[in-house]
């Protein structure tokens, strides 16, 4: 039976869905019961990761510190994970969340920019962390340059590498092909973490895992942007059922689901039509607030929104484009 | 920006033969006030070295050695190669009598924005920084904004194209980052401050731009417009690229956005980050200029 090694981002890609808000205690409460249903790995953090705090994409309700403490001493076996882009993040705050007792880092890069990581993976392998590094917006590049990507990565040390489907675009036959080239470049355990904008992150979960991926991640109740990312509570009894092993146990992590649509969410996400259209677009899910804001309060159609920024190549942390298109749009209209 | 005729030439070198590197060139050789006089790199066969060849100018691959070899010190120095040797480069070149210009994002010398005064500039101080170019398109709305009203909070946000952000670039990130965000708040005085920075693959590639987010309570939008205006005025004047893309004022968020296209043969015009940068370095090179020759002309009067 092969094991998967299940990675829970709950606490930081969910921040996107209720901007970037969540209080200490609600982060306390989902790391213990986390912890109880025997996930190996909890991420915390902002929605953007480290020192992602921002008028830019939101500000936290609770610093990075205060997230990091309180995430650490809630987890008895779990080890905690953290995220990081460069140019958002720097070596400083990783020296800081190593110090709060982070396990695991991610280093998150657009798919192309590998080398964006150099210097980040190769301090985290001299402090002593794991390193991983995930290439996001992946639906942007083809299976081979993915696959010379992650062994650049590798290079630096990341000692896990893996693909982001950022934009919920994916089909699971293209999840098949990218795992299996990246399987081919490299000896390190592969990452997929999945988006739910098609209806597809569970099956592209599985495609990933029958391709040899062994990181998977999943966010209770599918807690994330947009239309929210691979729901756990799924894909871990699916995957079970396929008999791939993850060592955790249902009816806690039933529990830690249902403490999460409690205490984490106003509603678990649902795909809106939105969603649907920026999975479409190949737009990053985080976007969708900002867009459907900006759009509403201009008077322009936010799906016409969703595939110029499509159409443009807007890549997470580029919202401030948002503020151009819909000028743009609304500039038409008054024009037309 | 006028200066007065130099009495003598001002001998420049470039050490660095990136894309900065060979648009200094392209932008000295267009200068009245300075005169190339070494481009130096590390790579007998790189096509920065071919370029200043081509223009005439001696060239070396000798690094920073040939700068030091030179039979007496350059005027000015720039230092187009990144943090990590800038600290060397200028423990080598601090002996001698040479200003150096500083493109890498070091924070060693004292940081310029040439539209934006600088508390306690003295004006001998032979390192200047030219910080980021974040940091040059952002600090004079900071500045602007911060002078007129009380700012609570500034955030600089720019989107750089990844076929111009060369592998010091890359591995400067956090050098980036932390210059411009101390840039930031030194300008503006606005302690609370924030730089993020974007490396876009987008094809065609994505014009250079820089978002200003600042929080100023009671602003009104018609005030902040014209402050914002009056700025990006000052910096057109030596960068004619630099444009007002919008300026919203929501409550007291205010998000000013600016684009820099390039200007020039080298660059592409998306590339306005490198025409941003290395413009304030030429015109910082030339108000030096400017002033060697005020004091030579009054050493020949007395």
């Amino acid at each position: 039976m092969t094991a998967i090694t299940i990675h829970d981002p709950t606490l930081r890609d969910g921040q996107h869905a209720v901007r970037h808000q969540l209080s200490a205690a609600a982060l306390r409460g989902y790391a213990q019961a986390a912890d109880a249903a025997g996930i190996p790995v909890v991420e915390v953090g902002h929605g953007n990761g480290l020192g992602a705090s921002s008028l830019q994409v939101g500000q936290a309700a609770v610093s990075d510190d205060v997230m990091l403490s309180t995430v650490r001493e809630a987890l008895r076996r779990a080890r905690m994970a953290v995220f990081m882009l460069p140019g958002w993040g720097t070596s400083e705050d990783l020296r800081r969340a190593v110090t709060h007792g982070a396990d695991v880092v991610r280093i998150g890069v657009h798919c192309t920019e590998t080398s964006l990581a150099e210097r980040h993976l190769g301090f985290l392998r001299k402090v002593g962390a794991q390193a991983h590094c995930v290439l996001m917006m992946s639906h942007m590049a083809t299976p081979q340059e993915l696959a010379e990507q992650a062994a650049t990565a590798v290079e630096y040390g990341a000692q896990a590498v893996g693909i982001m489907d950022s934009a919920g675009h994916f089909l699971p036959r293209d999840v098949t092909e990218r795992i299996g080239a990246i399987l081919e470049a490299v000896d390190v355990p592969v990452i997929f973490h999945g988006h739910n904008n098609l209806g597809m992150a569970v099956a592209n979960s599985v495609a990933a895992a029958d391709a040899g991926a062994t990181i998977i991640d999943g966010c209770a109740r599918g807690f994330g942007a947009g239309a929210g990312n691979t729901q756990l509570e799924v894909l871990v009894p699916v995957l079970e059922r396929y008999g791939f092993h993850t060592g955790i146990d249902l009816y806690a992590l039933l529990d830690a689901a249902d403490l999460a649509e409690r205490e984490l969410m106003p509603a678990p996400p649902v795909i809106g039509s939105l969603s649907i259209v920026s999975g479409l677009a190949g737009v990053f899910s985080g976007f969708k607030h900002h867009v459907f804001d900006k759009a509403h309060r201009a008077g322009v159609d936010p799906r016409d929104v969703f595939f110029e920024l499509g159409r443009r190549q807007a890549i997470a942390g580029q919202e401030d484009l948002i503020v151009d298109v819909v000028a743009e749009l609304s500039a038409r209209l008054a024009a037309a | 920006m006028t200066a007065a005729e130099p009495v003598y030439p001002v001998y420049v070198a470039v050490i660095g033969t990136g894309v900065i590197g060979r648009d200094l060139v392209s932008k000295v050789h267009a200068s009245r006030l300075l005169e190339c006089a070494l481009v130096a790199g590390r790579n007998p066969g790189s096509a920065g070295l071919r370029h200043a060849a081509a223009l005439g100018y001696p060239t070396s691959a000798g690094g920073i050695d040939a700068v030091l070899a030179a039979p007496k010190p350059f005027d000015v120095v720039f230092d187009a190669t990144n943090a990590m040797s800038h600290a060397e480069h200028w423990r080598l070149l601090e002996p001698l009598d040479t200003l150096m210009v500083d493109l890498t994002p070091s924070r060693i010398g004292l940081p310029v924005v040439p539209t934006v005064p600088v508390a306690g500039a003295a004006s001998g101080t032979r390192n200047v920084s030219l910080i980021s170019c974040g940091g040059q398109a952002s600090i004079p709305i900071a500045y602007a904004l911060a002078s007129r009203f009380t700012v609570e909070y500034v955030e600089v946000v720019s989107t750089v194209a990844s076929t111009i952000a060369g592998r010091a670039t890359r591995l400067n990130l956090d050098e980036y980052v932390a210059t411009t965000q101390h840039a930031v708040t030194l300008f503006s005085g606005v302690s609370d401050t924030k730089a993020i920075l974007n490396i876009s693959p987008a094809v065609p590639p994505a014009t250079f731009r820089t978002a200003v987010h600042a929080i100023v309570p009671g602003a009104s939008a018609e005030a902040v417009g014209a402050v914002v205006a009056d700025a990006a005025r000052r910096v057109r004047r030596f960068v004619p690229g630099y444009d007002l893309v919008a300026c919203t004022v929501a409550g007291d968020r205010v998000v000013v956005s600016l684009e820099v296209i390039a200007g020039g043969d080298v660059l592409p015009r998306y590339a306005g980050n490198l025409d941003i940068i290395n413009s304030a370095a030429i015109l910082v090179a030339e108000r030096h200029a400017a002033r060697r020759s005020r004091v030579a002309l009054e050493a020949v009067g007395r």
